[in-house]
């Protein structure tokens, strides 16, 4: 038996003495291009998401790419990215981010899809010292650890659906409403929540249901037949893809009139185009809109990205593909206003960032989020079968007039 | 000294070396390593319980995320409002000093191991009155139950998560936070073995084994079951709840079902590890949790989006082609190296009875 052990201990001893010489072969610049590392959820509950993300990284690395790439000390230099797959489990995020730092020398991070994972993975990037530009971490907790390496592009997940109360608010006359809302339990949803509570403290609303959706979501039926009952202004519903796409279902099934359903993710779980008509009316919150009026020189106007998007594709571009293309740009104006890739300067230069992108104004506040990009919602509307979300709120860019409050189910055709 | 104690002297002083050495000769493989010694940890105690009693539990899952929120609670707790610290919509920054954080961690860990331990005892007194399937069953809802309930008690962040305390910033060399985390859990490794290894040689490991052989006559036999079932499963809660104490300070965010109560991942590995080993002897977790390791951190990148299906069919071909692990595989091939002595003239007999 011990001599059995003994082979055993050998064998894999030789096995990490490969691994070792293997992997220590990348570093953060070789030759031509500028290595980023990644870890996305290709598999697992966020996989949807994960690969949107992906995309949006792809489409911005080739873009840059094309024209030009990075100008550092007068050379150039390209993107590139190495991707693992974190299962859409924080633990395997934050185990992967080690690796990638560790064993691919990777020295610029890109982040994860969620706000759970860029939590996990936030003290590891900051512990090494690796400068991280996530796109999809919004939870308003990552704001406040005194995180020095880390930067967000998106505005922080408190802020989501804020609006979507002042507007039923306003449309009550001013008086406060009876919110229902429903969230599920992970960290970007409780803390939209934790917006909603702040807003209706200001606006003088009550909360009258106030549930929690499992993260396996598949079923809102016990929540939704309260709402049947009590008869609320406004329902509040943020789960990710799944709870966009389980809300919507389970409302018609079940024709649930309320005069305003508020939600997010509704473009990623392409509600329009899967629901159709039974999606109609629902006000949603976004990062970003094809028809807003930024611009930048790679990828134009949103309507540009849009199209572009499209082709490469095959689908419209939901905000997580946006955003994340938008980290690169950033990465990008950095790396050359800091003209060296020491990652102290690049994280300085990170830090003074001010920049428009086709995406929005992005300048960083203290705890490392995008102060200058305000939130929008849009609201889905139909013209026979074909379904468009339009920009409502806020009345710079609204492209239509919000809606409210939505006809009952028995009045809908 | 006799010759057998004396090659095991020399076995077990190189693995401890190796084991020192190894963060230093592979330093970019630290996390990777103290995931090893941590799975090993937790393959080992599984194997009590599931191996050495043969109730076989999907329930261990519950004190390692036990461990896990316990450590990171009383490590935040000691110093600063627990309930400030897990809110998210909190302004406020808190920073443990050095000596805040390595006193926080320490007496977490305590509390980690012994909590889970007696929280073992009272789930043992109700439920390992259960056998076989309906005992897997009952567990299995245990961890899953856990899960639930931690994602809904604010005071460690329900679905918010909990971030452990950041690795003291005062201690500027970068390896340091590596290191610290891979020795606590060697240490963790040694002691689980020194104490496993010592059930091996005890009567309390034989009185196991007939629980597992034949409760009922040992129960006959005048052994109250009850209380040694109890008692195992107690030792295997203490180590658990350790390995979780560590692994959230490792981790860094304790979510509540995708890291701490993580039955789908962590629950399974644990019983798979012990069974691709050979449940039932003291080296086969080693060598399962080792060998599952390296296949998951080797291949698992090869093989994007497929790892799942790769660990399916693992699972598969470990329960067809080597239904008692490794080891037990092993010893039915070479026998005369378990120092099993075969009688020939015996087994030819039985085979002609046939």
């Amino acid at each position: 038996m011990n001599k059995l052990v003994k082979l055993f201990i050998t064998s894999i001893s030789a096995i990490t003495l490969a691994l070792v010489s293997f992997s220590s072969s990348f570093a953060k610049v070789e030759g031509d291009y500028i290595v980023l590392g990644s870890a996305i959820s290709l598999t697992g509950k966020y996989s949807s998401n994960g690969v949107h993300t992906q995309n949006g990284y792809n489409m911005a690395v080739d873009r840059i790419n094309k024209m030009g790439g990075v100008e550092v000390q007068g050379k150039k230099y390209k993107f590139e990215i190495i991707y693992y797959d974190d299962e859409s489990n924080p633990k395997r995020a934050a185990q992967l981010a080690e690796r990638l730092i560790k064993q691919d020398g990777v020295h610029y991070m890109l982040g994860p899809y969620s706000s759970g994972l860029t939590k996990a993975i936030a003290p590891v990037t900051e512990k090494y010292k690796i400068p991280m530009v996530e796109a999809n971490g919004a939870s308003r907790s990552l704001f406040t650890k005194g995180y020095k390496y880390l930067f967000a592009v998106l505005s922080p997940a408190n802020q989501y659906l804020e609006v979507a109360i002042d507007l039923a608010v306003e449309k009550n006359g001013g008086k406060g409403v009876r919110i229902a809302q429903a969230f599920e339990q992970d960290a970007f949803s409780q803390d939209v929540r934790l917006g909603i509570l702040d807003a209706a403290k200001r606006t003088g609303s009550e909360i009258i249901i106030d549930d929690k959706l499992p993260k396996e979501l598949n079923d809102m039926a016990a929540t939704l037949a309260k709402v049947k009952a009590t008869k609320p202004d406004v329902l509040v519903v943020s789960g990710h893809t799944k709870g966009a796409l389980t809300a919507i279902r389970q409302i018609s099934e079940m024709k649930v009139d309320v005069p305003m359903l508020a939600m997010t993710h509704c473009d990623a779980a392409k509600l329009s185009k899967q629901h159709g008509k039974k999606s109609e009316y629902a006000l949603c919150a976004s990062q970003w809109h094809k028809n807003l009026s930024y611009k930048d020189k790679f990828f134009g106007s949103g309507k540009k990205y849009d199209k572009d998007f499209k082709k490469e594709f095959g689908y419209a571009p939901p905000y997580q593909s946006a955003e994340s293309s938008a980290a690169l740009l950033v990465f990008k104006d950095a790396f050359e206003r800091a003209n060296s890739f020491d990652r102290d300067a690049v994280r300085d230069a990170l830090k003074t960032t001010e920049m428009q992108t086709f995406y929005g104004n992005i300048k960083f506040g203290p705890g490392g989020q995008n102060t200058a990009k305000p939130m929008i919602l849009f609201q889905v509307r139909c013209k026979g079968d074909e379904c468009e979300n339009k920009v409502v709120a806020p009345t710079k860019w609204a492209s239509d007039k919000f809606y409210h409050p939505i006809p009952k189910w028995s009045e809908r055709s | 000294m006799n010759k057998v104690k004396q090659k095991d002297l020399i076995l077990y002083s190189g693995l401890i070396i190796l084991g020192l050495a190894a963060p230093y000769l592979f330093s970019a493989f630290k996390v990777q390593l103290t995931y090893l010694c941590v799975l090993i940890v937790l393959a080992m105690t599984w194997n009590l319980q599931g191996g050495e009693m043969g109730y076989n539990t999907f329930g261990n899952i519950l004190f390692y995320g036990l461990g896990m929120y316990l450590t990171a609670s009383v490590q935040v707790g000691m110093f600063f409002p627990l309930a400030e610290w897990t809110e998210s919509g909190g302004e406020k920054t808190f920073v443990h000093t050095t000596a805040q954080y390595f006193q926080g961690i320490g007496v977490g860990l305590l509390v980690s191991a012994i909590i889970p331990a007696l929280v073992a005892g009272a789930i043992g007194y109700a439920i390992l009155g259960l056998r076989g399937h309906y005992f897997a069953i009952c567990t299995l809802g245990l961890g899953i139950a856990a899960g639930e309930i931690a994602g809904g008690i604010e005071i460690i962040g329900a679905g918010q998560g909990f971030t452990t305390p950041p690795f003291p910033a005062e201690i500027v060399d970068n390896e340091a936070r590596g290191k610290f985390f891979y020795f606590l859990s060697f240490a963790l490794l040694i002691g689980t073995f020194v104490f496993v290894k010592y059930i091996y040689g005890s009567r309390f490991k034989l009185i196991l084994n007939a629980i597992r052989d034949n409760e009922d006559k040992a129960e006959a036999m005048g052994i109250q079951t009850m209380k040694y079932k109890i008692t195992g499963w107690m030792c295997s809660a203490f180590f658990c709840g350790l390995a979780g104490g560590i692994m959230g300070g490792l981790i860094g965010y304790i979510d509540s079902t995708d890291v701490a109560f993580d039955g789908r991942e962590m629950g399974v590995f644990m019983v798979l590890m012990a069974i691709l080993g050979g449940k039932g002897t003291l080296w086969g977790p080693v060598i399962g949790a080792t060998l599952f390791h390296f296949f998951k951190e080797g291949l698992w990148t090869l093989i994007l989006g497929w790892q799942y299906v790769a660990l399916g069919v693992l699972i598969v071909v470990i329960v067809i082609y080597f239904p008692e692990g490794l080891m037990g595989w092993l010893r039915e091939k070479y026998p005369e190296r378990f120092g099993e002595v075969i009688d020939e003239k015996d087994r030819k007999a039985q085979v002609e009875l046939k």
